[in-house]
Order: structure tokens, then sequence, then C-alpha cells
């Protein structure tokens, strides 16, 4: 049982849902209470302990159906599978002994536990009803097959791909591999010596048999890759998405090939929600609704210390303000979009962010954020603003004379850009002017700090007027600045 | 929760029955909720759109197990001078003034500071003792001898330091005062935390709770609910009316018509001798169903297509 489940919660977390050990034992408990009868109770009242949004309760709610499934086929006893508590306590049993018994390949259809055994008296029985004249195979491959059980066969595979740990597969490659290992353990090796000696023997009902047994054989075949398929996708197929989402991280913005966007998008999504999370409560503390001692006794001096009134004390929240400056032309624009869906993500602990962006003329797009979606919001500026040549002057000038005016102490101004301004002088004396009346200026440059100030970037006029110059061209990058700004805010 | 009579949460289908007979029809998974988490003690975490019968749950309930309902609406701000307990300051105020020649007697005879603090302190906290304290619904439910039902309304309007400051609460079901001590549950209550998901709650939250995700319900049950709730209504109006709601909740509206807005409008038809929905009560009667001008302008429209679709005739 617990195997099982064990099983079950490890696929689930390879899928992305976030499954503590603590959940894992309530949904042990509820699984006892509500018992094995009901499949669909139980696949309810798993749901209601594992999968926490709605999203989780849907990817729940496939693999469950997927999972068990395949403990259906895989059982000796067919659908009875979850419709019997005892049958599948008893099925892993088997399987646990059969896993611990490394035993031959030849052992096989003798030792798979009950369901089987049965099976070949079945079997024998059968064979012999049948045809009394025709000659059985020899080999235990081969028995099985001519019997043509299909829970024997089934139970069979299950045990061979324990026997072989499918559950390890770690890439689709590897499927071929996996599947013949398998057909070898289940003794796919003595049903070939022994189909070649049928093919050698003149006899036709030899021949006939051989050729029973080929349909068979290859029919089994079919059987055990779809068996690895499914494993394939139960266990590794997670994996190779986390492999591609860390790579992502690291990658270069301005590298990263349209097809990945969409997953970049989400990425960035979940790095806000953990930044968001870690930062979220911070807050001066000042407690409301406690007794301000110090406020009452002076409120109340003039009473002669009679204390009439009373004072309470505050909560403030500590919101950072920021302004986010985006350059969105040529290369730089790629590295905006992160930027921009990054802070757009980062809502709930930067509530009064404004964003504005410019090639040559600059626009505030905060309300555009709040109207539209993420991906609508970012789509029509970059329509609308990205195709203008640069001009840093024309946008600082812009910048001056609509917003300057709201920039104060408690501000943090982020631009984004590579301050390359075609040849302009690029207005650095309103940078200055920022960079007075802002609390904190950070520049992110997504060029490498060794082609600053080549050909016409013209970063060293800005750079006196920094707090802060980063460069930043990948999603770690991104996440660590934003870190450090709400850290430090 | 103390269950004085345990067959009452024997299986999940005996809850379903029982909770029908209070006329909340429910599904098969909240049936199943709510007998995990009286077995298990944990909280349930009831999420979905407004008015899908959340805080109806745990009235019902409450009703069932014949348990006193105790009911914390939670708002922006809120925190646990509000949620768990006060102090009576007012009172520890006005005590101390009345006390004053008290004190003096008291104090008579005593040599030096260090002598009269010797004697206050002898008579311990008096002014922080359970005289002065003040419960707040979360206090209120841990001492409830007999347990209770807790209904801690839209969690998720609440701070997240709130939320954090719950989590003692709901896994253990105690809480710390430190000038009293901790306070251990007497018999724990049954929790249920609603949400309409206006923020996505904290993980440690949520892994401590069952989260029960309560859709709008299908056409049949939908049609039961209602059945239950207004039962003079004619059947086939009735189909008329579910089938033309739940036309609505596929349309792109700013707020789609919920259970309780259809036992409205159904309670409104019946009122209005209405014995079959035709497009003029339809549209006289909209605003029962749409609570924005804008979703009536989205609709309105499109009621002749919405008509045939329910008739089709």
């Amino acid at each position: 049982m617990q195997k099982v489940f064990a099983d079950f919660i490890h696929t689930l977390r390879q899928q992305g849902v976030p499954i503590s050990p603590a959940e894992t034992l309530d949904a042990l408990k509820a699984a006892e209470l509500l018992g094995l009868q009901g499949k669909s109770r139980l696949r309810q009242g798993l749901g209601l302990v594992l999968a926490k949004n709605e999203q989780d309760k849907q990817t729940y709610e496939h693999y469950f159906d997927e999972f068990f499934k395949f403990a259906e086929t895989a059982s000796p006893s067919g659908s009875e599978a979850l419709e019997d508590g005892d049958d599948l306590e008893q099925q892993n049993e088997q399987s646990s002994d059969e896993s611990s018994s490394n035993d031959d390949a030849s052992e096989v259809s003798s030792s798979s536990g009950q369901g089987g055994g049965e099976s070949e008296d079945n079997e024998q029985d059968e064979s012999s009803e049948n045809s009394a004249t025709e000659v059985s195979a020899s080999s235990p491959l081969g028995k099985m097959l001519q019997a043509s059980d299909p829970a024997a066969i089934a139970m069979a595979i299950a045990k061979a791909g324990q026997q072989e740990s499918v559950q390890n597969i770690q890439l689709f490659t590897q499927k071929p591999l996996f599947s013949y290992r398998m057909m070898n353990r289940m003794g796919n090796e003595a049903l070939n010596q022994e189909l070649l000696a049928l093919d050698a023997s003149d006899e036709l009902a030899q021949q006939r048999l051989a050729n029973r047994l080929r349909s068979a054989q290859a029919q089994l075949q079919e059987q055990v890759k779809d068996y690895v398929e499914q494993q394939y996708l139960l266990y590794a197929e997670a994996k190779g998405q986390q492999l591609r989402e860390t790579t992502l991280q690291k990658v270069k913005l301005t590298n990263i090939d349209n097809h990945y966007m969409h997953q970049m998008a989400d990425l960035v999504r979940k790095a806000a929600k953990r930044l968001a999370s870690l930062h979220s409560r911070k807050r001066k503390l000042r407690k409301r609704g406690l007794l301000d001692v110090r406020k009452t006794i002076a409120a109340n001096a003039a009473y002669d210390g009679v204390l009439f009134h009373t004072r309470w004390k505050s909560t403030v929240v500590d919101r950072p303000k920021v302004m986010v400056i985006c350059d969105v032309s040529g290369s730089v624009s790629r590295v905006a979009r992160f930027l921009l869906l990054f802070v757009h993500s980062l809502q709930e602990v930067l509530p009064r962010s404004r964003s504005f962006v410019f090639s040559s003329d600059m626009g505030e797009v905060t309300d555009l954020f709040k109207e539209h979606k993420l991906e609508d919001a970012l789509a029509e500026i970059m329509s609308k603003w990205a195709n203008q040549s640069t001009s840093y002057d024309k946008a600082l000038a812009d910048f001056s004379e609509n917003t300057l005016k709201d920039v104060d102490q408690k501000t943090t101004v982020i631009m984004l850009g590579d301050a390359r301004n075609n040849n302009g002088n690029g207005r650095a004396d309103i940078w200055q002017k920022v960079y007075l009346q802002a609390g904190r200026v950070l520049w992110l440059n997504p060029e490498h700090i060794n082609s600053w100030d080549t050909g016409d970037s013209i970063m060293a006029s800005y750079r006196p007027y920094c707090s802060e110059l980063h460069c930043c061209n990948s999603l770690k990058d991104l996440e660590r600045i934003l870190g450090n700004l709400l850290k430090h805010s | 929760m103390i269950i004085k009579h345990a067959d009452k949460i024997a299986s999940p289908e005996v809850l379903q029955e029982a909770f029908e007979k209070r006329g909340y029809i429910c599904s098969d998974s909240i049936a199943t909720a709510v007998y995990l988490a009286c077995h298990l003690q944990k909280p349930i975490l009831v999420e979905g759109p407004p008015g899908v019968g959340k805080t109806e749950l745990a009235k019902v309930t409450a009703e069932y197990l014949a348990a006193p309902l105790i009911r914390m609406q939670c708002y922006e701000g809120l925190d646990e001078a509000k949620a768990l307990y006060e102090w009576k300051y007012g009172k520890q105020l006005l005590y101390t003034q009345v006390l004053k020649d008290q004190l003096g007697d008291v104090m008579r005879g005593a040599r030096g500071l260090d002598e009269s603090v010797e004697r206050l302190h002898s008579f311990g906290d008096i002014f922080y003792s359970e005289q002065f304290l003040e419960t707040r619904p979360l206090l209120q439910a841990l001492r409830e001898p007999d347990g209770a039902v807790l209904l801690i309304d839209e969690i998720d309007k609440s701070d997240q330091e709130f939320e954090a400051f719950l989590l003692e609460l709901l896994s253990d079901y105690q809480v710390s005062i430190p000038e009293i001590g901790t306070v251990k549950a007497k018999s724990k209550p049954i929790v249920f935390l609603t949400s309409n998901n206006t923020r996505e709650l904290g993980d440690a939250l949520k892994r401590r709770c069952l989260h029960l995700h309560i859709p709008f319900p299908e056409t049949a049950l939908e049609n039961q609910i209602i059945a239950s709730q207004v039962p003079d209504m004619d059947g086939s109006l009735r189909d008329q009316l579910v089938d033309f709601v739940h036309e609505l909740r596929q349309m792109a509206l700013k707020k789609v018509p919920a259970i309780s807005e259809s036992i409205d409008w159904a309670r409104a038809l019946l009122l209005l001798n209405v014995d079959s929905l035709d497009e003029k009560w339809v549209r006289d009667t909209l605003s029962l169903l749409l609570k924005y001008q804008d979703d009536i302008e989205i609709v309105e429209p499109e009621l002749r297509k919405i008509m045939t679709q329910i008739n089709p005739k």
C-alpha cells in the first residue's frame, strides 16, 4: 500500500504538484478512512489532501486515472484492483516479494504469484482441451504465450519492469533499451531458441506452433513497448522539462528562441511568486490594535495623568515605489519584455510600480498592464513602441517633462537600456536630476560590461548618476537584482 | 470536536443524506471533504466562485452536528486583537482609578520603594487576568467545551501576517497569549476557511488544510438545489431556469450568476406567478441575475438566441 502511494506521489511531484511528507501521511490516513472500495470516492478524497489549487487538481486527476489504470491492467484480477482493497495489498506484497528475489528469467512465469500460478494450471487444462494433437511449447515464455492468458502476461510484464527498474527511465532514447531488457528478462532468449528449433523441424504441427508463437511474441513486444511508454510518461517526461527549465534560467535572454518564450513567461511567474512570498512580510514593525503606552501617557498629560484617551499602535506598510523605464528598441526589447513581465508579476509586493517604455518617445504603460493580460499588453507595447530609432535625448526629455515631478526620495528608478544613442549627446543632465531626486537609481544593461562604451554606447556619461549598475541578461540576473531591490527597500 | 453521535459521521453518504434533509444538496466531493475533516481533525479550505454555498456549508455542518457556529469575517487589517483576544483597556484604566485609594491602604507602612514593589508583586497580575480578557472568535472557538464549528470567512481578504498567525491555531489547535500562556482547545473545533481566490494563499496554510474546490454545479445538481430551496416551483419552469443560467455562465461576463442568484431568481419568478420563461419576463427580471449594467448590456441582445436554445421548439 505504502509503496504504491509513494510511487504515485513521486509521479505527482514530478509533474510539479508540490506534496509535502505531511500531506503524504494525510493521504494515507484518508485512504485508510475511505477504504479502497470506491475508486471515485478515493479519487476525491486524495484530491482534497494532495492537490491544493485548480491547476494541481487537474494534474492530479489526470495522473490518478493514468496511474491506477496501470494498476488495473497489471493486477491478476483485472479491473478489481481498486474495487477490492485486500487485492491491492496482496498485489503489492507480491511485487515487493518479487523485487527482493532477483530470480532467473526462467522462473518468471512460475513465480508470478497466486494469479500467475493459477493461470498456468488453467493454461495446461485449456491447451490439453483445445488440441490434444498440438505440440505445446517447451520454454516458459512460450508456454505462457501459448496459454494467452492476458492477466498472467500483464503480471509478467509488470514484474519484469520492476526487476529492470523501469521507473528509473530518464530519456526517451532509453525506451528501446528498456523494452529489450524486459523482453530478455521474461525469457525471450529461450523462446527464440525454441523457435529456431521448431523451424528446423519438418512436422507441420511444430511449424504451426512456431508461427503462432511468433505472432504472440510480436504482440508481447508491442505490449512491453506500451508498458515502457507508459512508465516513461509517468516518471520521466517531467524530468526533461525540469532540465529545460534550469537551462532556460541561465541562458541569455537575447538568445532564447521564440519557441521557448511561452515557457519563459511561466518561469518568470514562478520566480516572481518566489520573490513575492519572500518579501511580502516586510513591513515597518508597528503593531496595530495594541495600546501605545507612550502616546497614551503623552496624550493625557493635560488631565493630570488620568487616562481618558487611549492611543493605539498602527502598522505602516512599507512598499517600495518603483519606476521601470525600458528601452524597447532592438536587442534590448527581449530583455525588456521579461523585466516588464517580472515587475508586473510582482504586483503583490510592488503595487505602486509604474512602467515606461521608449525608443525615442517615452510613454507610460502601467495602465495597459492593468487592463490587459500580461501577454496581450506586452504584444501591444512591442508593436506600438518598438519600431523607432533609439533616442535617449528625446526619451529623457519626455520623462523630465511628464514624470520627474513624481519622483521622490522613496522612489527606486530602474532603467533598462544599452545606452546606444545613435551618436546623440544623451541628456545626462536629466539623468542627474533623476538621480538627485530619487531614492535609488538602477541601470541594467543587457550587454556585457566589456562592450559598454564601445561604438555608440554612452554608458560612461550616465555612469556617475547611478546608484548601481548591473549587467543583466538572464532570468537569474533579473531575479537576483529584483530580489536585492526588495530586500533593501 | 466531540461528536455526541458518532453515527452522524459514519460515512460520506450519511452526511450527504443528512445535509440534503436540511436543504443543502451537496456533491460527493463535498461530503467526502466534511467526512475527512471530522475524522482527520483537519481544517477545510473551501474555494470557489462567490455564491456556490461555501459559507452555507459551514452553517449546515454546525446545525447538523448541533455545535455552535462561530464565525469570523476576515478583512484587510484584521489582527489578533480582533481575532483572538484583547485586554479590556477601558476596564483596566477604570479599575486602577477606582482602586487608587485601596492601593494607598495596601502600601501603608511599607518602607522604601523595594518593599512597596514587593507588596505589589504579592498581589499577582490582577489586571492581566481572565476578568480583563476580552475573547474574540478564535479564542472562543478554542474554549468551547464541546467543540464548535469555526468559520473563517474570506481568508483571502486578510493580510499575509494574519495567515501566518493562523498556522499555529490550524495545526495544533492552540494559541499563545503572552500574559496567560498557551491556550489549548478543550475540544478541537471543525474549521472551515473560505476563499474567493482574490489572492493566492500561502503554501504553509494550504498544506495544513484539506482543499475543497466547489465549482458551479452541474445542471442536474442545480436543479435539485433549486427544487429543495424553492419547493413550490413548477418542474418545467425550473428546467428552463437552470438551462438559462447555465447558458449565461458560458458567456464572458464580469460576474456570472451563482447558485444564490438562481435561487433568488426562482423565488422572484414564483412570486410573480410566472409559469413559463419567455423573453419579456427574463428581460424584466434580468437584474436579479446580473449585478453589473455592463453584463446586462451584453446579455440583452443575445436574449432571443438563448431563449431559443433553451426552448428548442
